[in-house]
């Protein structure tokens, strides 16, 4: 199981996500920031690819075609010495994690696999048996700044009290992943731990604090009422609870609440005074970075001005 | 030492046919006969006549040694050892050749089965001649036992001991006994399909206890540290202070002038209790006790009130703790239960919303003497819930981290029996269950019908959340699996079946007694259907909730299990261990601790730094007897000139060897010849400890005899011993098989059970015939 104490902050490969870049870089240059801040020792890389985990959930890539993927961004991060995976999508996180276990576990998948690179003259691809580990190669961004969670206190410089937080975990992170979540399953409070460090009135507990985002990836698209019914009982049951603030930890349940915010007030005629931040663009903007440039918060859609005003930052 | 002019008689048993119709006894005894060597036969040697036949001619004959050629030693080796000891030899001057199983039963065809009845015996004749006297181990056993924990389980033990007059200890932490069960207002009795006072039946046992003459009872008490074993335990307990002296006479006085109030953990900490108190009304022992965190003049303030009140002095602030030393014979592990941390799932609010309780906390708010006086009543607003939602299997059955995988026993039947209290008392109410399955088994079932027909509502599923609406009221959100419907049920009051973990004292004590733990934290038994109340240390009993989750009818049994298991012990006045076991020669060990490997522990060193074996904790597996490179450990009868010496006897060219570790393996080999199936009559068995014993040396030697091939046979890892003794003995014959070199290709291994005789019996015949090829 994994402990806090043994999170790693070096060798971190920072995992680039695809949400994240075409939908809220500013998540990416927020986590950045935080690591250079904190000294993490880390990388980027632009050999690294698209996990995959989106065509998976759509049901466009096999089991078998998002493992060679994943082995083949594991020889990047082997190549580069940076052999800590650590995606800032819950979604690359599970599929990648997966994708390690079955490469250890089931020897015709790693043959087959390695058998394709080979035959493709891609030798240095091929995967050797547990030379990752499903367990302590793998990490969430969000695990990191737990981890870290009194430097960022110490280092904010902006004053959250009486600014009501709650957070929304990933189901990704905390369901899929249950046995290798910090903490407990049943009440992720990892986010709000980061949160209160930065001295914020968080809301531990709220209806619904469990359920889905709703997007259930071709879900908002194919079943596009039912995904949207189940995000506005969350979206209500927030307002319930009187938060300003939700903080996340994955772009795409980002993406279901702040995108489609003004959608679901417009079609159930209703209007919701919260805004939405990544965990990495919140702690960011603790530590004194620029909300545009840095925290890129022009790109959402339900508009910060207000809640940046309110605490004091200018935008 | 060589004994070979020693007077030896061998005694064969004709078994009514089983063997004289195979074996041709008169050529047995021709064969075998010699100067110092007599024979004897009889109709049935396990008869009276062949007792006695058997007892007299060692007095008539000066007979040194006796071997008997019968059935399988496990049948009559006791009955024989009386007869010669009778006869005033010592035990092991007895070999037993078994005639039957391995011999006229497996070969009944066979010619050669006569010839292998006189190798067998020819073995055991060898073998006897380096025989030494040995002594059977026995240990005096303090007659004295004592219980730890004074729930409804220790109780119960407690009492049954010292109903059978044994003195008993009886330590409880806290200041009554009574535990989980005193807190109980009402138990089900699924007989009468009603629910009883449980403390007009716990109370005036906790009395019986109180006033046993052989009970002394430590209350307030922990068990600090354990030292010894079985039958000998030095045990030291830590008494702490009540601030109260033992002539107080419970009148209360105190309790009345006291200023301070404190939570009642008693009563789901309501503010109900004074600083001096007693836990509950019907408490043992009657004596008050003052709580030093609160108590003005403890933490540093000036009062005294109760000083001042009490008429017969018994206020004394200047306690401190005492610490007893105890030796006792026995122990028994009643350390109960912890109830379920409910806010682990606060999905259920627990912790959150003042309206969700857990069925404890349900049982003391109906029980006449709890928080609300009998008042059924919710927390938030003292009015009285109408929709009461219960919760089944709240960290039960549960394959998240936050909860526990097993089934708590007892909560399908306490939410029965509370929502059967609640619908006879408030007909109005209506309870709703929300359950996965109900386990009502045995003769739960009527009551568990009885109660659906008095309107009770059924929900079957695990709910989802439990939220919070205005004034405190619940809504219970839920999919009814049955219809696949979601469903939100509201409700005054949520209360949750809390699972029963194994308590944190069960935890502290396991760790003082150095006893196992399973997985889940309870108290491992030995056997979970043969030995149900023993533990992994022999004198250490275990029941109750302690063992595993339970109702109190179940811990009653079980707590009277365990005293029985206790007093049979204890009456035994002394142990006694079978001599077979590790010795060591002193003058030869070189200190170079290797022997202590041993897998169970039974070697350690002394205070003068020498190996010392513990004879109640050595089985005599013999792996010690391998780790020693000067040869100082040896198993007692099983010395490896004794197992030269049978081999010697016992093996003829052709024959195959075969090694057998002496339970499970030697006990299947006698299921072959039970089970009327064959090989052929050139297997010869050897019984052994185990086969870690087997050296190169013995094998060399069985080789240079003639034998075409070694088999060893071990106990199967399911098995207490093979549990930690197979790996070691296969790691045993793959050294063997390499040091062997050529040779080691005939060198073979396996593990047996019992019910597959028929494995075995093809592994005898595989290797018989390839000897045949060769």
């Amino acid at each position: 199981m994994k402990q806090i104490e043994n999170i790693p902050d070096c060798g971190i490969l920072l995992f680039k996500s695809c949400l994240v870049s075409v939908e809220y870089p500013g998540i990416e240059s927020s986590t950045t920031y935080v690591f250079d801040k904190l000294g993490i020792d880390y990388l980027v890389s632009d050999e690294q690819s698209c996990c995959t985990g989106l065509g998976y959930y759509f049901d466009l890539f096999d089991q078998m075609s998002t493992t060679a993927v994943a082995a083949r961004n594991f020889a990047i991060a082997r190549k580069n010495g940076y052999n800590n995976i650590t995606p800032m999508c819950s979604t690359c996180y599970a599929i990648n994690k997966e994708a390690c276990a079955l490469l250890n576990s089931n020897d015709e998948v790693r043959s087959n696999i390695n058998s394709v690179f080979k035959q493709a003259g891609l030798d240095d691809l091929i995967y050797e048996q547990n030379s990752l580990d499903e367990v302590d190669n793998f990490y969430h961004v969000v695990e990191l700044f737990l981890s870290k969670a009194k430097q960022i206190g110490k280092l904010n410089t902006i004053d959250f009290s009486g600014v009501r937080v709650a957070a929304h975990h990933a189901c990704h992170y905390y369901k899929i992943q249950s046995d290798d979540m910090i903490g407990n399953p049943n009440h992720p409070l990892l986010i709000d731990t980061i949160a209160k460090s930065c001295g914020a009135d968080v809301v531990e507990w709220y209806e619904d604090k469990t359920l889905t985002c709703g997007a259930g990836f071709s879900q908002i698209h194919v079943n596009r009422d039912l995904s949207l019914k189940v995000t506005h009982a969350k979206l209500e049951s927030l307002k319930e609870a009187g938060v300003e603030l939700v903080l996340h930890m994955c772009p795409n349940c980002q993406i279901q609440y702040d995108r489609y915010q003004p959608v679901i007030e417009k079609e159930y005629g209703t209007k919701y005074d919260f805004v939405h931040m990544n965990i990495g663009q919140f702690v960011a903007l603790a530590l004194g970075a620029d909300p545009e440039k840095v925290c890129g918060f022009q790109t959402h859609s339900v508009p910060l001005d207000g809640f940046l005003e309110r605490i004091g930052v200018s935008f | 030492m060589n004994h070979s002019n020693d007077h030896v008689g061998v005694f064969i048993c004709h078994c009514g046919g089983n063997i004289s119709d195979i074996i041709d006894i008169r050529s047995v005894k021709q064969e075998i006969r010699s100067d110092n060597i007599s024979t004897f036969d009889c109709e049935y040697l396990c008869s009276n006549v062949g007792q006695d036949l058997i007892k007299t001619s060692i007095y008539k004959h000066s007979l040194d040694k006796v071997i008997i050629g019968a059935c399988t030693p496990a049948k009559h080796e006791k009955l024989f050892k009386k007869c010669v000891e009778d006869a005033q030899l010592n035990a092991s001057m007895l070999e037993i050749a078994n005639l039957r199983e391995q011999c006229s039963w497996v070969h009944p065809n066979n010619l050669a089965t006569t010839n292998k009845a006189i190798s067998l015996l020819n073995g055991k004749i060898k073998r006897i001649q380096t025989a030494l006297p040995l002594i059977p181990i026995q240990i005096p056993i303090n007659p004295n036992a004592m219980v730890i924990g004074g729930g409804i389980a220790g109780i119960n033990s407690a009492l049954n001991l010292a109903n059978n007059g044994i003195h008993t200890y009886l330590i409880e932490k806290e200041v009554t006994i009574g535990g989980n069960a005193a807190k109980i207002g009402k138990m089900f009795s699924p007989e009468k399909l009603a629910e009883e006072c449980s403390m007009c039946s716990l109370s005036p046992l906790m009395n019986e206890v109180g006033s046993h003459p052989n009970i002394t009872l430590l209350t307030y008490s922990e068990v600090e540290n354990v030292n010894g074993s079985a039958g000998d335990f030095k045990v030291t307990i830590r008494k702490k202070p009540r601030y109260v002296k033992d002539n107080c006479m419970a009148c209360g006085r105190c309790s009345k002038v006291c200023p301070t109030y404190v939570e009642n953990d008693y009563n789901c900490g309501v503010k109900d209790k004074k600083a001096i108190s007693m836990r509950f009304a019907q408490s043992v022992p009657q004596v008050y006790s003052i709580d030093p965190d609160h108590c003005i003049e403890l933490t540093g303030g000036e009062c005294g009130k109760c000083r001042d009140v009490c008429k017969v002095d018994a206020i004394d602030f200047e306690q401190k703790d005492e610490m007893i030393e105890l030796d006792v014979g026995a122990i028994v592990v009643a350390t109960g239960f912890d109830e379920y941390d409910a806010s682990r799932k606060p999905q259920y609010g627990y912790g959150i919303f003042e309206n969700v309780v857990t069925q404890m906390e349900l049982a003391r708010i109906l029980g006449v003497n709890g928080p609300t006086l009998g008042k059924f009543a919710r927390p938030s607003d003292n009015s009285m819930p109408h929709n009461i939602v219960m919760i089944q299997c709240v960290g039960s059955r549960d394959e998240g981290k936050s909860g526990n995988k097993y089934c708590s026993r007892y909560c399908c039947m306490a939410a029965l029996k509370h929502a059967s209290l609640i619908a006879k008392k408030y007909p109005d109410a209506n309870v709703t269950i929300c359950y996965i399955d109900i386990r009502a088994f045995g003769l739960y079932e009527n009551y568990y019908r009885a109660v659906q027909d008095m309107g009770i509502s059924f929900v079957r599923g695990r709910p989802a959340e439990v939220v919070q609406k205005a004034n405190h009221n619940l809504v219970v959100k839920i999919e009814d699996t049955l219809t696949q419907e979601l469903k939100e049920i509201p409700a005054d009051m949520v209360v949750l079946s809390s699972a029963m973990e194994a308590s944190s004292g069960t935890k502290q004590v396991a760790n003082i007694l150095n006893i196992t733990l399973s997985e889940d934290g309870f108290v491992k038994e030995k056997h979970s259907k043969l030995k149900p109340v023993d533990t992994s240390r022999d004198g250490i009993f275990v029941c109750g909730t302690a063992q595993s989750p339970k109702d109190v009818t179940d811990t009653i049994a079980q707590s009277g299990l365990a005293a029985a298991r206790t007093s049979a012990f204890i009456s035994d006045k002394v142990i006694r261990r079978d001599p077979q076991i590790a010795q060591i020669e002193r003058s030869l060990c070189n200190n170079c601790d290797e022997c202590l490997k041993c897998p169970f522990e039974a070697i350690s060193k002394d205070k003068i730094g020498n190996v010392d074996i513990n004879p109640l904790v050595c089985n005599g597996c013999g792996y010690c007897t391998k780790l020693c490179s000067k040869g100082a450990i040896s198993i007692a009868g099983y010395k490896e000139e004794q197992i030269m010496a049978e081999i010697d006897g016992v093996i003829e060219k052709g024959d195959v060897l075969a090694f057998l570790s002496r339970e499970i393996p030697y006990a299947t080999a006698d299921n072959i010849g039970n089970s009327v199936a064959e090989y052929p009559a050139n297997v010869k068995i050897v019984q052994v400890p185990t086969t870690t014993i087997i050296t190169k040396a013995m094998i060399e030697h069985a080789f240079k005899r003639g034998s075409q091939a070694v088999l060893l046979v071990e106990e199967p890892t399911d098995n207490p011993v093979g549990s930690f003794i197979y790996p070691l003995a296969l790691e045993n014959f793959e050294q063997l098989k390499g040091e062997l070199g050529k040779k080691g290709a005939r060198l073979h291994f396996k593990k047996a059970y019992i019910p597959h005789y028929r494995g075995l019996a093809e592994t005898f015949i595989s290797l018989a015939q390839m000897e045949d090829i060769e």
